[in-house]
């Protein structure tokens, strides 16, 4: 009888080997290549066009790039309470005006284009904008837009390729970046990391012996303590990030790079700090701009955020 | 060395046929077991080669700067590993009454080891333990616990009263095996209710050890009530 255990066991063991590894998560932390810490020495703030307030028009103007088409189909919606209804805060840089002609950038969801494009002038003294991307990426497009008596950029997008939202619309208003530690998180929008998920299938049977089954979905979220954490102006201890959860972690981490005005690409975290109204996104490479404080804080984070997501769930300590 | 003599207890429960359910409980406990080695494996593995950044290390950066905490970590670690295996057939009276050097041999390097380098090695650790002070006296005291308990089964054993030295290793290998049952804890505490990291630690510290020993407890009181009057150890 032992023996069959025996054989019992040594079965069940295999099997077991032949699953994923119970002891650890592969890593799933992606760091953004444009946030990544170097010993490259600290660097001042790029000056923005402030330095030429002789073109009023120069200079960032900011606000939501939204789907010209309203088409619910493409929203991401993730339980009962979230969704996303694909509009990017967007940065667009009008960096140079010499008679018509234009030069600038636009900054969204982490990718930073160059455009250039002509302006003629209205009946009511205003300008009507024509300006062009390269063309060589994917998601580049042409912008038209005028910008009102009342300050106010108000335009629309369209993509040359067909992609999956091929026309925006937008109005901006006209702001300055400037870097600030000391700006705080505010409770707009809740953190749901819904493009990794863990999916487990549940059963129910009824008394009538019917049975139900569907697909329950968990995502990492954040709880308050993201905003009790500024790890910017903040030397972080081990003591006050030892006990938080991944999904505080990443954001305490990312409230960096959003401070520096970093466009992500991740979009979970794009949609969480787009609502922040200090936010907007000027920058796609901040390797260079980091503080010391904020680079001890980035491997600290970094360190605790790591260990979360590959062992809280596992057999094993951490 | 002087030559121990067979023991007069162990042919008692190894003669007696055992029923089904022994079987079945016995069968689950070799089970759990055997995985929850074969994972201690999988996270032992990770820091060979030696590693200082690797897994629960990357926590201990602190602790790291003391040049000792290096030492005492991979000691505890790689000798804690050779301790459970060598454990893990010493309770079969079956395997002790056909391989009577065997458990001997066994039970040298499983007392060497703890005496001479996983206890003490976990008290330093202990010491420096994530959790703050709650988590640093449980590991404290377990280290103590540990180190004495395996300390008075040899001297049980050295003095031929097999049914104390049977006790104390009871209860040593109940410290022992807190190195599966801490994560086995905290892998279900982690899934029923996802607390925040720290505070499971906390609590698995304690219930990972306190837990194995009650169940040593409850087991010989069990065996007690069932032998009435008879001795069993």
């Amino acid at each position: 009888m032992s023996y069959h255990l025996l054989l019992c066991y040594l079965w069940a063991f295999l099997l077991l080997i032949a699953c994923d590894n119970p002891t650890k998560n592969p890593d799933p932390i992606t760091l953004e290549e444009g946030t990544t810490v170097t010993d490259a020495p600290e660097e001042a703030e790029p000056s923005t066009p402030e330095a030429a307030p002789a073109q009023p028009e120069l200079g960032y103007w900011v606000g939501d790039f939204k789907n010209a088409v309203e088409d619910y189909s493409k929203d991401v919606v993730v339980g009962d309470g979230f969704y996303w209804n694909r509009t990017n805060k967007i940065t667009i840089a009008l960096d140079k005006i010499e008679g018509d002609q234009v030069w600038g950038h636009s900054v969204v969801a982490g990718n930073d284009r160059p455009f250039e494009g002509t302006r003629t002038r209205l009946d009511d003294g205003t300008y009507r904008y024509e300006v062009k991307e390269p063309g060589d990426d994917r998601y580049d497009g042409t912008f038209e837009f005028v910008i009102q008596a009342d300050q106010v950029m108000v335009g629309t997008w369209k993509a040359y390729k067909k992609i999956d939202i091929s026309q925006r619309k937008y109005q901006l208003k006209q702001r300055t970046f400037a870097y600030d530690p000391d700006v705080e998180l505010v409770a707009n929008r809740y953190y749901v990391e819904w493009d990794k998920t863990i999916e487990t299938e549940e059963e129910e049977t009824y008394p009538d012996g019917s049975v139900e089954a569907w697909i329950s979905k968990e995502y990492a979220t954040a709880t308050q303590e993201i905003y009790t954490l500024n790890a910017s102006n903040t030397a972080l201890t081990k003591a006050q990030v030892e006990n938080l959860k991944r999904g505080d972690l990443t954001i305490i981490r990312n409230a960096i790079y959003a401070r520096h005005g970093y466009s992500f690409k991740n979009r979970p975290l794009r949609v969480f700090f787009d609502a922040q109204p200090w936010y907007m996104p000027v920058h796609t490479d901040i390797r260079s701009d980091f503080t010391e404080l904020e680079k001890a804080n980035i491997e600290l984070l970094l360190r605790y955020e790591k260990n979360a997501a590959e062992y809280y769930d596992r057999f094993g300590r951490g | 060395m002087k030559k121990m003599p067979p023991s007069t207890t162990t042919a008692l429960d190894g003669a007696k046929e055992r029923p089904w359910y022994g079987w079945l409980g016995l069968g689950l406990l070799c089970g759990l077991l055997g995985y929850g080695t074969y994972l201690m494996w999988l996270i032992t593995a990770q820091y060979w080669p030696i590693r200082l950044d690797a897994a629960f290390l990357n926590l201990k950066q602190d602790a790291l700067a003391h040049p000792y905490y290096a030492y005492a970590f991979f000691g505890h670690v790689f000798s804690s590993f050779v301790v459970l295996l060598a454990g893990l057939t010493q309770f079969s009276s079956r395997w002790r009454a056909a391989f009577p050097s065997g458990h001997r041999r066994l039970g040298q390097l499983y007392i060497g080891l703890i005496l001479g380098l996983a206890a003490p090695t976990g008290l330093v650790m202990a010491w420096h333990a994530n959790g703050g002070w709650t988590a640093q006296v449980s590991f404290l005291l377990q280290a103590i616990l540990w180190w004495v308990w395996t300390y008075w089964a040899y001297r049980a054993a050295r003095q031929q009263q097999w049914a104390a030295h049977r006790h104390y290793m009871l209860l040593s290998y109940a410290l022992t095996l807190s190195a599966l049952s801490l994560r086995f804890w905290k892998w279900g505490i982690v899934l029923l209710w996802a607390p925040p990291p720290m505070d499971t630690y906390r609590v698995v510290a304690w219930l990972g050890w306190v837990g194995n020993v009650v169940l040593v407890y409850g087991y010989v009181g069990w065996r007690q009530r069932k032998e009435e009057g008879e001795a069993i150890f």
